[in-house]
């Protein structure tokens, strides 16, 4: 990072994070992983209020278009916590893997493809929503930390309403919906790989500020493979709830990019 | 997605990989061709993440005609974390893989390598199914390793009673299990474990054969005295064994993972992998990844434990056959291997990872002879 872009950070940042003992380095850190959270809850909004248009059942829309809120209510919650630590978080809804998730989301809507949405939403981003959280509340400082953690927490109830749901759909014909878990899997999955891959360290997400964050969150006491590997268990364990046998799951995670 | 398809499994048999290695050419399997090879580094740092989970579907035939179904399930259990030191983790993957047989409808599970140890110890912390039996597949895997001792000792022309046999590891399960098979029938009896108590507790049992039996900690002070070597567990220092034991001794390696290089030259003694059985039915695992766990030239092997549960799942017998540690008696061991012979299970040919054993043995004894 450029000695200018450190001082800027360092002057309009340091008095909240420096007196937890954060440099302006960590800072920056903070606001880059900020950046990703509150896009990708944002993103999460958009896609629950496309379910909502799918759904026939009145209650059903009512219910996705409470989760659109909450998920508003969660980048607002972030960006409230980066506040109170002197961080004015960047949002991009167009940011490279972002807006290909988006994508990939809409196109399976405009097909009329209900379960796949309900897998790509509430089973695939919310299982790496609640690891990568789960991770980062365990290294991030006082609230910013607990934030992380409370949202972690609320995102896993979405993960496991929608199991309930999905169980049953699968009961139904096992071989269409594991073809259609399948194909959202290399859809949405295929991107989250990309995105936190360790090894694709430019990666060009146009979410942080300086350089790509990746290589630096050892620093705050993140680790990277850490978030893919907590993100892989939980999406698993969701897949395995569901009654998707353990042998397709295994192959579909294997063939992912690295 | 896997071909092999059935509504229930017969059985599940409960695994973890030996070596970096072989998850990464599992991996490799799974991740097909056309696809970048994932790092060694990538593979530790996602393997232990993986939660227990059916890796194959397996289904294997009876020489008797018929064939039994089930599932090939693997623990995750990292391969440098297969020590005592992570018992606890442990215990929790192979506890979950135990859940997992369960929801597959298993009825008879085998815990195979490490993962025994539950079954060994601890079966209050298993999960209980009225429809689901759990066994350690050790009563067969003592039978293997006694027929691979009988086998290599006849092709080098020595008999069994003239034999000073070392157990390495003698107070597990396994160990114990061979000891008291071969106690009556051998010249000497060499015990070697690490913990004295459950040593001299063993050696105990055999008060007929007076001085005819030896207990103790020193692995090189006994490796002196012996002429056949029995390694029933893994060895922290295998080299302690090799540079003492006499030229020509003949060492069947049991250990899982395996303890000792295929040949150990300046002493001329054989080695070969004991424990190991064969299915003249055949084994068919989707995805195949027998080749991977098995990397040798000799088709439808597998762990002498994990095939006591087929033979169970082929007799229909749905019971927990081998259990607790030290159980394993010569009556037991004649029962499951005389159930394996009826379905064509048994000894494949004697072998290592260089290839077969027996033609060493066979040169061995033509030396001695001239």
């Amino acid at each position: 990072m450029a000695v200018a872009s450190l001082c800027s950070v360092y002057f309009r940042y340091m008095q909240p994070l420096a007196a937890r003992g954060c440099s302006a380095e960590q800072i920056q850190i903070w606001a880059d992983v900020l950046a990703q959270a509150v896009t990708g809850e944002l993103i999460g909004a958009l896609n629950y209020t496309t379910l909502a248009e799918l759904y026939q059942e009145p209650s059903e829309k009512r219910e996705a278009l409470e989760h659109a809120q909450g998920e508003r209510g969660h980048a607002a919650s972030f960006t409230a916590a980066g506040k109170t630590l002197g961080i004015d978080v960047m949002v991009n809804l167009e940011a490279q893997y972002w807006r290909r998730i988006r994508s990939s989301f809409l196109s399976r809507a405009k097909a009329g493809d209900l379960v796949g949405c309900i897998l790509a939403q509430e089973v695939m981003l919310e299982s790496f929503a609640v690891a990568s959280y789960g991770q980062v509340a365990e290294a991030a400082p006082g609230e910013l930390g607990s934030t992380f953690a409370r949202i972690a927490e609320e995102e896993g109830e979405h993960v496991d309403h929608a199991i309930k749901m999905l169980r049953a759909e699968r009961a139904r014909d096992p071989h269409r919906f594991d073809t259609t878990v399948h194909e959202t899997h290399e859809e949405i999955m295929t991107t989250l790989a990309q995105m936190i891959s360790p090894k694709n360290q430019d990666c060009g997400c146009s979410l942080c500020a300086g350089i790509c964050v990746k290589s630096s969150l050892s620093q705050v006491g993140v680790r990277l493979s850490d978030i893919r590997g907590a993100s892989l268990h939980r999406y698993l364990r969701s897949l395995d709830e569901i009654g998707v046998p353990g042998e397709s799951s295994l192959i579909w995670v294997a063939q992912l990019p690295v | 997605m896997p071909q092999i398809d059935f509504a229930r499994a017969d059985f599940a048999l409960i695994a973890h990989f030996e070596s970096w290695d072989r998850a990464a050419a599992a991996i490799s399997l799974l991740r097909g061709p056309g696809r970048p090879p994932v790092s060694l580094e990538d593979i530790r740092d996602i393997l232990p993440w993986i939660p227990p989970r059916t890796s194959s579907r397996v289904t294997v035939g009876s020489s008797q005609g018929h064939r039994v179904h089930g599932v090939y399930i693997d623990s995750f259990i990292p391969p440098d974390r297969l020590d005592r030191r992570f018992l606890r983790e442990n215990l929790v993957r192979v506890r979950e893989a135990a859940q997992y047989a369960i929801r597959e409808g298993a009825r008879i599970v085998t815990l195979g390598g490490f993962s025994s140890i539950l079954l060994e110890g601890k079966t209050d912390l298993l999960p209980s199914h009225p429809e689901t039996a759990f066994t350690t597949g050790n009563t067969l895997t003592a039978a293997l390793i006694v027929r691979g001792v009988e086998r290599a000792l006849a092709l080098a022309g020595r008999d069994l009673g003239e034999s000073n046999i070392l157990i390495i590891g003698a107070s597990g399960d396994v160990g114990s299990g061979c000891a008291r098979c071969l106690a009556p029938r051998v010249k000497q009896l060499l015990l070697c474990a690490r913990n004295p108590d459950r040593l001299s507790k063993l050696a105990s049992e055999f008060p007929s054969l007076g001085s005819r039996v030896t207990a103790d900690t020193d692995l090189r002070r006994l490796s002196q005295k012996a002429n056949v070597v029995i390694c029933a567990a893994s060895m922290p220092a295998s080299d302690l064994l090799l540079d003492a034991l006499p030229q020509g001794s003949i060492v069947c390696d049991a250990g899982y993972p395996k303890n000792l290089a295929a040949h150990f030259a300046p002493r001329e003694c054989p080695i070969f992998y004991g424990g190991l059985g064969q299915a003249s039915g055949g084994i068919k695992l989707d995805p195949d990844l027998l080749g991977i766990v098995y990397p040798y030239s000799l088709s439808n092997l597998t762990h002498g434990c994990l095939l006591e549960g087929i033979v169970l799942a082929m007799e229909r017998r749905f019971e927990s056959f081998s259990q607790s540690r030290g159980l394993i008696t010569p009556q037991r061991v004649e029962e499951i291997w005389h159930m394996a012979q009826k379905h064509g299970i048994g000894l494949p040919p004697l072998f290592n990872g260089e290839g077969s054993t027996e033609e060493h043995i066979l040169r061995l004894r033509q030396k001695v002879l001239r």
